[in-house]
């Protein structure tokens, strides 16, 4: 991935633009990468998945592109402020916003959600999985009820794109976000929206396309409609060979093997008193992050002394997600997050428990 | 691949991912076909377009219009760098 990068940087045209040869190798970067996201995602037109910046770019296009004044909006108290801030703004501007409270292992109910469904209810936005607890949502079952009752559906997939199987072909999803640069392998400052057919959604940003120079006004057609200026080719020529890497492997295979390190994970963990978990104890019922707290430790304490013991890098906090953190107890301090990916190894686990162990107490 | 003297169509599409798109298809479907820059007479667009050899022209439209890729038009370049717009 990082050598696609590199030779994509010193060779960079810029795609759409022009008809000469750098110009048509970033196009064929960018028609790549999307192709192989509609493989990955099982959606047979490719043209549907508008590149961006990263999850919070898409989720953003998504909420304002579809909401109106007079909507009304559900969603969860696990979302992460990517989704939050943009829907307090959406509200600021008419929108109603209904928040369904969470259990307290992260969990939102599904008959919950779709209990808070109003005749002017225009969206539904849930995470596939909390990016505190790790929770994995109902999304399924809301997705199906919604679109039986014409309300759309945007789903964050930052926290499961290319870690858990997500199927376009059999989700009637209509709105799906997620970044590059997470369980998809790629680089930093990628991330798409996968926008289905027929969804009316209005560009955040408009401008230069490449196409339809003649006229002033913004194409319709995807996925120029919602991709204006230069992109980020060279970000994206790294994802392309990350989903490469991805489709050989297979996202079933990728999930085995993170519930596995994550079953290890919790069972760690448990041993360990003092440590508080959160989240669901079944990994099937989980992405890979996992939360925790030590007994009387700072999280941010706890992370500081785990990297400088074994350099073991994690994230504590609040993760951007204070919401999510109510819904857990863990509002203000946060907690400390791990999670495992397709390259962790099972020693990693060890090491990092281990860790763990011996910081745990002011001597440390 | 064609000769230069031998009757082509130009095909212009709505934007670079199309153009991307039919080349796939078409070269999936053994149409033998070639990218070019959109000639500046067919389009003020500064992007890409496919030219195929005239005879492949039913194959080519069979192969677009099942991927519901169907160009928005369709050119016979003629003596003088003149285009004649044509159906697909």
């Amino acid at each position: 991935m990082a050598k696609a990068v590199a030779g994509a940087i010193l060779r960079a045209g810029n795609p759409g633009r022009s008809g000469h040869a750098l110009s048509i190798r970033s196009a064929r970067d960018l028609f790549v990468a999307r192709e192989r996201l509609a493989e990955l995602f099982g959606c047979a037109d490719s043209s549907r998945f508008v590149f961006s910046e990263n999850a919070t770019v898409a989720l953003n296009q998504a909420i304002k592109g579809v909401l109106r004044p007079g909507d009304h909006v559900v969603t969860t108290s696990v979302e992460h402020n990517s989704v939050m801030r943009p829907l307090r703004r959406m509200e600021e501007a008419g929108v109603r916003v209904t928040v369904v409270p969470a259990r307290e292992d992260g969990v939102t109910e599904a008959r919950d959600v779709i209990a808070a469904f109003r005749k002017a209810t225009r969206l539904v936005v849930m995470v596939h999985a909390s990016n505190v607890s790790g929770a994995l949502q109902p999304v399924d079952a809301v997705v199906a009820a919604a679109h039986r009752r014409g309300i759309l559906t945007l789903v964050d997939a930052a926290q499961t794109a290319g870690s858990v199987p997500i199927d376009l072909s059999s989700l009637p999803v209509d709105l799906l976000a997620a970044s590059g640069h997470k369980g998809l392998l790629g680089p930093q400052g990628t991330g798409f929206l996968f926008v289905r057919e027929g969804v009316p959604i209005v560009p955040l940003i408009e401008g230069g396309t490449g196409s339809r120079s003649e006229s002033d006004r913004q194409p319709e057609f995807f996925p120029d409609a919602l991709e204006s200026g230069t992109p980020n080719s060279v970000g994206v020529a790294g994802l392309a060979v990350s989903l490469a890497w991805i489709l050989r492997k297979g996202v079933g295979t990728i999930r085995r093997g993170e519930v596995a390190l994550v079953d290890l994970l919790l069972h760690g963990l448990s041993r360990i008193s003092g440590v508080t978990v959160y989240g669901p104890a079944d990994p099937l019922l989980r992405g890979s992050a996992v939360s925790f707290r030590v007994e009387g430790m700072d999280p941010a304490e706890v992370g500081a002394r785990l990297e400088k013991r074994s350099g073991v890098l994690v994230r504590a906090g609040l993760h951007c997600s204070p919401n999510g953190h109510r819904a857990l107890g863990t509002f203000p301090a946060g907690t400390v997050r791990v999670s495992p990916g397709p390259f962790t190894m099972r020693a990693e686990i060890a090491t990092f428990l281990s860790s763990l162990r011996k910081i745990r107490g002011p001597s440390a | 691949m064609t000769r230069a003297k031998d009757p082509v169509l130009i095909l212009i599409f709505r934007g670079t991912h199309q153009v991307l798109s039919a080349e796939k298809r078409l070269k999936g479907g053994g149409v033998p076909m070639r990218l070019i820059p959109v000639p500046r007479h067919l389009s003020s667009d500064c992007g890409l377009a496919i030219r195929v050899p005239l005879d492949q022209r039913d194959r080519a439209r069979d192969i677009l219009s099942r991927a519901r890729l169907l160009p928005v038009s369709a050119h016979l370049p003629r003596e003088g760098g003149e285009y004649d717009p044509v159906v697909l």
